[in-house]
C-alpha cells in the first residue's frame, strides 16, 4: 500500500491519445481477463466453503472473514498485477480491476437473464417455438394488461410522491424537535424491517373484511367504520379505491425510508447557511424552499429513483390482497409473475417483463443527466 | 441517451461499441443456453446416488411433519439415500422455477394440467424412461387416473394422493335435534335448504376468497354441478375442450349453481360477499349456537379450519352432494412427477416405495390427515378416522362405477384452470350473466 | 407544509412556549420552530399513523388464537386487565422443531450477502466517481437500470447455470460449479441481485466527495487504491454502513432467493421458511403470524438500533460538508 504511481494523470491523459492497435488489443484482453481470474480465485476460495453440514457457526465465521478480507485481498492482488503491466496502459486498465468484479457479477446474475427473458418473450408458452410479436401484441390488447399498466401509472405516481412528502416533512419537522428525533424516526423506519410476510398479516388485521353472521370483524377499518354506525365493507374489492388501499401499504412500508435518507440530507446542510439565510430575515418556508430541497436535490433524486423502481416491481401486496384481475387491481409485475408461474405462459411473462425494462428507461436518462450535473460542480 | 451531448459524439459511439459484445455475449450465452434445453429432454439423467432425494409438496407443513415421520421409518431407515417431503406454501411457482432451472428431483403436482408444458419441453421425465412398466401402474391405480399425466404417449406422473370434494358438511348434533335429513336427491337438498328458511335461518355458508387465488372454490362447485348435470361423458369433453366453454351445457351448470347461490335467503350474507370471505372463515358460523348457517360444499381437508374443540361425527359430520339429473363424485389429487434432476437410481426406489401399499397405508393412519391413497390395494382400515374411511369408500365406489371426476380446473391449460375460471367464477357471483362469463372464459382459452 | 402552516397572529408575542405564537421573522409560519407545537403534534400524528398497523400485530401476537380470530385487536384496549394475554404463541414459535438450526442459517446467508456486495460495490462505485475509462456512463446507466429487473425473472437462467454451466462455441464460459443448494450460490445470488442498488447508492455517495480531497493525494503520490482504502473507506464509513444494514434486512427477510438456491428442507432452511412452515399457507392463525412476524424482525432492528447512528450520515448524496 506504500507503493507510488509515477504518472497518476495517465488515466485522463491515455483517452485523448490514440493508442496504438496493439495496444488496444492489450487493454481488451487485460479487461476481460483480469476480472474474469479475480472471478475464477473468489470462486474458488469461496468454494471451500460448500460443505452444508459443517457447523453454521464456523461457516458464518469464515464466510464473514472471508467476505471482507478475501474479496478485499481479490482486489489489491489484482491492483499489484496491474501495476507491473506496462506503464503506458497500466492506468486505463486499473478502472476494470475495480469495476470488473461488479461487471462479471452483474452480467452473470442480471444481463444475462434479461437477454434470456427478452429473448423468451419471442416465444411461445414454452419456450419452443418463435412466435415474433404475439406476446406484445397481447400485452398491449389484453383487457387486463392494459388495466395493469394505467393501475401501474398510478402506483409509480402515487407512492413515491406520497412517501417522499411525508418523509420530507416529517425529516424537516423530526430535525426541530428538542428531544425523541431518534425515536421519533425510529418508529416510522420500523416497517422496513418487516418480513413481508409479516407486512401481509399487519395489513389484513386492517382490511380483514366479515360479513354479518360470520363473526365480528377483525379488520381495523371495519372496526371503525362499523363504530361509525354502518355496515361493514369489502375494501379490497371497492374498486377503484382498492388501489389506494394497497398503494398505502407500500406507502407505509417505504417511507421509513425516504425519511431516514432525506433526514440525513437536511442534516449535512452546513448551519451557517440556514443561520445566515434567517439572519437575514428569511421565513422558515423560505429556508426550506430555496435553501432546503436544493441543498437535497441529489438525494431527492436517489430517493425518488429508488421508490420508483420499487413501485415498478411491486408484486406481493398485490398478490397476497385478493385475486387482482376481478378487483381491478393488477400491476404489471403481478401480472409477470402470473402468467409466468402459474398460467405457465412463459412468453407472455418474459414479453411483460421487457414492458418493465423499458419503463424504466427515463429514469435512467433522468439519473444520467444528474449524474453529469454533480460531476461538473463537485 | 447517449446523444445528449452532441459535441462528444464520436466518444459516445465508442462507448456503444463498447457494450455491444457485453450484450452480444449475454445473447449469445442465453441461446445457446436454449440449445442445450433442446437436446436436453431429460437425458441428464443416470447418474449416480447423491444420498438425498427430494419431494417438493404443495401439502401443510404438519401433514408434510407426518408423511416425513412415514418415510423416515419405512423408507430411509433401511436404504442408502434419506428422502425428505418439502412443503412450500408457494408451490406452484417453486415447481416451475425448480423443473425448468433443471434442480426438480420430484414434485407431487396437484394441477395435472401443468405436466403437458414441461413434458414438451423436456423438464420432467417420462416413467417409461425411468423403467416404470406402465401396465403395471394402471393395475394399481386405474387407467384413468395415470391417463391424467399422458403427454404424447408417454406417461409422466404416478397418483400418490387423492381427496374427495363432492362433501356437504353439516353440524350434526344441531341437525339432527332439528329433524333435518341427509337429502339422497338434489330436489332433497333444495327441500331442506327450503324448510331451513322457513325455519328462520340460513341453509348455506359460501366462501370464495382465497388471497390470489380467490374463485378456486367456485371452480369446484360449478365442476361438481357439471358433473351431474351434464355428465361424465361430456364433463370430459369439457376438459379436453372438445365442447366449448360456453357451450350450453356448462351455462346450465352456472346456472343451476345459481339456484342455490342467488336464491333469496339461501346464501349467509349474500351471494356478492362470497367472493370476500376466507374459504377458511366460511365454514364457521356451522359452529355458533344456534348455527347461523347448516350445510357447507368444500373438500376432505376443510375440517382442519373447524373449531378446535368440533368433534368429528359429533359437531359435524358430511354428506356426498347428492345427484342431480346423473351421478358423479368430484375428487383431486397429486400426480408425483420427475424432474430432470430426479434421473438417478435412488428416485426411482424412493417411488416405488412411496406408492407402494405400505407407506400409503401408514399415510392414511395419520389422524387429521386428509389423504387418501389412490392405490387401489390400499383398504379402508388404513384410515384413522371415519371420514376418511366414509370418504374412501364414496370414491371407491364411483371409481368402480366410472362416475368418479379429477378437477376440471386442475386439468385445463394453467390459464384457463388457475386463471380466467377463478376469474370468470367471481364475476358471475358478483352477478354477471352466466352466459356471459363463459364466454369470457372460452375467448381465454389458448 | 405551506398548506396547512396558518400564518401567525398579527399581534405575536415574544412568548417562546410552545403552545403559542412565537417571535417570528416576519412571514414565520407559527409553530414551526424548533420545538413549536405545529412542529411536535404532526410528529405525534404521523407517528401514531405508523403504529396503528404494528400495534395490531403486536398485541395479537399476545393474544390466544381463539380470541385474536373472534374479536378485534383495539378491543383489548378497552379492558387491557381482564384480556386473555399469553405467551404460548412465541413459545410454539421458538420451540418448533429447528428453529435455532434456521436462525443460523439465515445468520451465514445474511452476513456475507452483505458484506460480499458492500466490498464490490465500493470498488465499482470509486472507479464510476473518480476513475476515468472508457464506457463509464454507458455502464453506470447500465448498472442504474438493472435494478429494475425483477429477481423472479433471473432465477431460471441462473439455475441452469448452477446445475450445467454455460458454454459458448464448446468453451466453458461457466463453470460446470453445483452451485445448487450451496451457501456460496445463495450468496453469490444476493450479491448480484443487491449490486445494482450498493453501487447506485455508494456512487452518489462516493461521486458527492469533494474533488479537492482526491486531487490532493494525488498530488502527495498516492495511487487510486491507497486513495480508495485510506481516505475513500474511512470517509464512506456511514454509506456503507447504511447500505449495510440495508442489503441485511432484506437478505433476512428474504423468502424466494433462500428458497430457490438453497432450499426448504429442515437443514437449510432459513428463518423466513421456517416460519412460513409454521404458520402453513393457508391457515388463519393470526396469533402464530403475528408473533411469528416479531421473532423474525427482532435482528433487524437490533442491528438497526445499534447501527442506526450511522444513518444520521449514510445513505446521501452532496451532503458531506465540504
Amino acid at each position: 500500500m506504500t507503493q507510488t504511481v509515477e504518472e497518476p494523470e495517465t488515466g485522463t491523459a491515455d483517452l485523448d491519445a490514440r493508442p496504438g492497435a496493439r495496444v488496444i488489443a492489450l487493454r481488451v484482453l487485460a479487461a476481460i481477463a483480469v476480472p474474469v481470474v479475480a472471478f475464477v480465485v473468489l470462486a474458488w476460495a469461496l468454494d471451500t466453503l460448500r460443505d452444508n453440514s459443517a457447523n453454521r457457526l464456523f461457516i458464518a465465521g469464515l464466510a464473514i472473514t472471508i467476505g471482507v478480507v478475501g474479496v478485499f485481498v481479490l482486489f489489491w492482488a489484482a491492483d499489484q498485477l496491474v501495476d507491473w503491466m506496462p506503464a503506458s496502459f497500466r492506468e486505463s486498465v486499473r478502472p476494470y480491476v475495480f469495476v470488473g468484479p461488479a461487471l462479471v457479477l452483474l452480467t452473470v446474475f442480471l444481463i444475462y437473464p434479461v437477454a434470456n427473458t427478452v429473448l423468451v418473450s419471442f416465444k411461445d408458452a414454452n419456450s419452443r417455438n418463435w412466435i415474433g410479436l404475439d406476446n406484445y401484441r397481447f400485452v398491449f390488447t389484453n383487457a387486463s394488461m392494459l388495466r395493469s399498466i394505467r393501475n401501474t401509472a398510478g402506483w409509480i405516481i402515487i407512492v413515491p410522491s406520497v412517501a417522499l412528502v411525508i418523509g420530507l416533512v416529517f425529516a424537516t419537522l423530526a430535525d426541530k424537535l428538542r428531544r425523541g428525533e431518534a425515536v421519533a424516526k425510529s418508529l416510522i423506519f420500523l416497517p422496513m424491517a418487516i418480513s413481508f410476510v409479516g407486512a401481509a398479516v399487519t395489513f389484513r388485521l386492517i382490511y380483514s373484511y366479515r360479513p354479518e353472521g360470520f363473526g365480528s370483524n377483525i379488520g381495523l377499518l371495519n372496526g371503525v367504520w362499523m363504530g361509525l354506525g354502518n355496515d361493514p365493507v369489502a375494501w379490497l374489492s371497492r374498486k377503484p379505491w382498492n388501489n389506494l388501499m394497497l398503494m398505502g401499504i407500500m406507502v407505509w412500508m417505504q417511507t421509513g425510508f425516504a425519511m431516514v435518507v432525506l433526514s440525513a440530507a437536511i442534516k449535512a446542510i452546513p448551519d451557517e447557511i440556514i443561520e445566515a439565510a434567517r439572519i437575514d430575515g428569511a421565513s422558515e418556508m423560505q429556508v426550506f424552499r430555496r435553501i432546503t430541497i436544493p441543498s437535497i436535490l441529489p438525494t431527492i433524486v436517489v430517493v425518488t429513483t429508488y421508490m420508483v423502481i420499487n413501485a415498478l416491481k411491486v408484486f406481493d401486496i398485490v398478490f397476497v390482497m385478493g385475486n387482482a384481475e376481478p378487483n381491478g387491481t393488477e400491476v404489471i409485475a403481478e401480472r409477470m409473475i402470473r402468467w409466468f408461474f402459474l398460467s405457465n405462459h412463459n412468453g407472455r411473462g418474459a414479453a411483460i417483463a421487457v414492458v418493465l425494462f423499458v419503463a424504466v428507461i427515463p429514469v435512467m436518462v433522468w439519473n444520467v443527466r444528474k449524474f453529469r450535473e454533480q460531476e461538473l460542480i463537485r | 441517451m447517449t446523444n445528449e451531448i452532441p459535441d462528444k459524439g464520436e466518444k459516445h459511439m465508442r462507448l456503444r461499441r463498447m457494450l455491444i459484445p457485453l450484450v452480444a455475449l449475454s445473447l449469445v450465452a442465453a441461446a445457446c443456453g436454449d440449445d442445450d434445453d433442446d437436446g436436453g429432454g431429460g437425458a441428464s439423467g443416470g447418474g449416480s446416488n447423491t444420498g438425498r432425494v427430494n419431494l417438493l409438496s404443495a401439502v401443510e407443513p404438519e401433514e408434510a411433519e407426518a408423511v416425513q415421520a412415514i418415510f423416515d421409518e419405512l423408507i430411509n431407515a433401511d436404504a442408502d439415500y434419506t428422502a425428505e417431503i418439502e412443503s412450500s406454501g408457494n408451490f406452484e411457482e417453486q415447481f416451475q422455477i425448480r423443473a425448468q432451472g433443471g434442480t426438480l428431483d420430484v414434485a407431487a403436482v396437484p394441477q395435472p394440467g401443468a405436466i403437458p408444458a414441461l413434458a414438451d419441453a423436456g423438464h420432467i421425465v417420462a416413467l417409461e424412461d425411468l423403467g416404470f412398466d406402465i401396465g403395471a401402474l394402471n393395475d394399481t391405480f386405474g387407467e384413468s387416473f395415470v391417463a391424467l399425466g399422458e403427454y404424447n404417449g408417454k406417461h409422466y406422473g404416478i397418483p400418490t394422493n387423492i381427496n374427495l370434494k363432492s362433501m356437504v358438511w353439516y353440524p350434526k348434533d344441531d341437525f339432527d335435534a332439528a329433524g333435518y335429513e341427509v337429502p339422497e336427491s338434489w330436489d332433497d337438498l333444495i327441500a331442506l335448504s327450503d324448510q331451513i328458511i322457513a325455519d328462520g335461518s340460513t341453509p348455506w355458508c359460501i366462501g370464495f376468497e382465497s388471497e390470489g387465488a380467490t374463485g378456486w372454490p367456485a371452480t369446484d362447485w360449478m365442476e361438481d354441478i357439471m358433473l351431474r348435470t351434464a355428465g361424465p361423458d361430456v364433463y370430459d369433453q369439457w376438459v379436453a375442450h372438445e365442447i366449448p366453454f360456453d357451450d350450453d351445457a356448462v351455462v346450465n351448470a352456472a346456472n343451476t349453481f345459481g339456484e342455490i347461490l342467488f336464491a333469496d335467503g339461501y346464501v349467509l350474507g349474500g351471494a356478492s360477499a362470497t367472493a370476500d370471505i376466507a374459504f377458511g372463515d366460511a365454514p364457521l358460523p356451522m359452529f355458533d349456537d344456534p348455527p347461523k348457517c347448516w350445510l357447507h360444499r368444500q373438500a376432505s381437508f376443510i375440517n382442519s379450519f373447524f373449531p378446535s374443540d368440533a368433534e368429528a361425527g359429533v359437531d359435524y359430520d358430511w354428506f356426498p352432494l347428492p345427484p342431480i339429473d346423473q351421478e358423479g363424485i368430484l375428487f383431486a389429487g397429486e400426480l408425483t412427477v420427475v424432474g430432470t434432476n430426479g434421473n438417478r437410481p435412488e428416485v426411482i426406489d424412493f417411488l416405488e416405495k412411496f406408492m407402494a401399499e405400505e407407506v400409503q397405508c401408514d399415510m392414511g393412519g395419520v389422524v387429521g390427515s386428509s389423504r387418501i391413497s389412490p392405490n387401489v390395494n390400499v383398504g379402508g382400515d388404513c384410515y384413522a378416522n371415519q371420514i376418511l374411511a366414509d370418504a374412501a369408500e364414496v370414491l371407491t365406489d364411483a371409481l368402480e362405477k366410472n362416475t368418479g371426476r379429477f378437477d376440471a380446473s386442475d386439468l385445463m391449460p394453467s390459464e384457463v384452470g388457475a386463471g380466467s375460471f377463478w376469474t370468470g367464477m367471481i364475476d358471475f357471483v358478483r352477478g354477471k350473466d352466466a352466459a356471459a362469463v363463459m364466454a369470457d372464459i372460452e375467448a381465454s382459452w389458448p | 407544509m405551506s398548506v396547512t402552516a396558518p400564518m401567525p397572529p398579527p399581534d405575536a408575542t415574544a412568548d417562546p412556549g410552545p403552545a403559542k405564537a412565537v417571535k417570528a421573522p416576519k412571514g414565520e409560519a407559527i409553530g414551526v420552530r424548533r420545538g413549536g407545537w405545529f412542529v411536535r403534534i404532526t410528529i405525534l400524528v404521523v407517528v401514531a399513523i405508523w403504529l396503528v398497523p404494528s400495534l395490531g400485530v403486536l398485541i395479537t401476537s399476545f393474544r390466544e388464537g381463539d380470541a385474536a380470530n373472534t374479536s378485534g385487536w383495539w378491543t383489548v384496549l378497552g379492558n387491557p386487565f381482564s384480556a386473555e394475554w399469553t405467551l404460548d404463541n412465541y413459545r410454539t414459535v421458538l420451540d418448533a422443531g429447528g428453529f435455532q438450526h434456521a436462525f443460523l442459517n439465515s445468520l451465514a446467508v445474511a452476513v456475507p450477502a452483505t458484506v460480499i456486495p458492500v466490498t464490490i460495490a465500493a470498488f465499482a462505485a470509486y472507479a464510476f466517481s473518480w476513475m476515468d475509462f472508457r464506457g463509464r456512463h454507458v455502464l453506470f446507466v447500465l448498472v442504474v437500470g438493472l435494478m429494475v429487473v425483477p429477481l423472479q425473472m433471473a432465477l431460471i437462467p441462473i439455475l441452469r447455470l448452477f446445475v450445467g454451466g454455460a458454454t459458448l462455441w464448446g468453451i466453458p464460459v461457466f463453470p460446470d460449479v453445483n452451485l445448487n443448494g450451496t451457501f456460496l450460490g445463495v450468496w453469490l445470488a444476493h450479491t448480484g441481485f443487491g449490486l445494482p442498488l450498493a453501487t447506485y447508492l455508494l456512487r452518489n455517495y462516493i461521486g458527492s466527495l469533494p474533488s479537492s480531497i482526491i486531487e490532493s493525494a494525488k498530488i502527495d503520490g498516492a495511487d487510486h487504491f491507497t486513495i480508495f482504502w485510506r481516505l475513500i473507506v474511512p470517509l464512506s464509513v456511514p454509506a456503507l454502513a447504511a447500505f449495510g444494514i440495508f442489503q441485511f434486512l432484506w437478505v433476512w427477510n428474504d423468502l424466494l432467493v433462500a428458497y430457490v438456491f438453497l432450499g426448504g428442507t429442515s437443514d437449510t432452511r432459513v428463518v423466513t421458511i421456517a416460519l412460513a412452515n409454521l404458520v402453513g399457507s393457508r391457515g388463519q392463525d393470526w396469533h402464530l403470524l403475528t408473533s411469528a412476524a416479531f421473532i423474525t424482525m427482532s435482528l433487524p432492528l437490533v442491528v438497526f438500533f445499534s447501527l442506526q447512528r450511522y444513518f444520521i450520515r449514510g445513505l446521501t448524496a452532496g451532503s458531506v460538508k465540504g
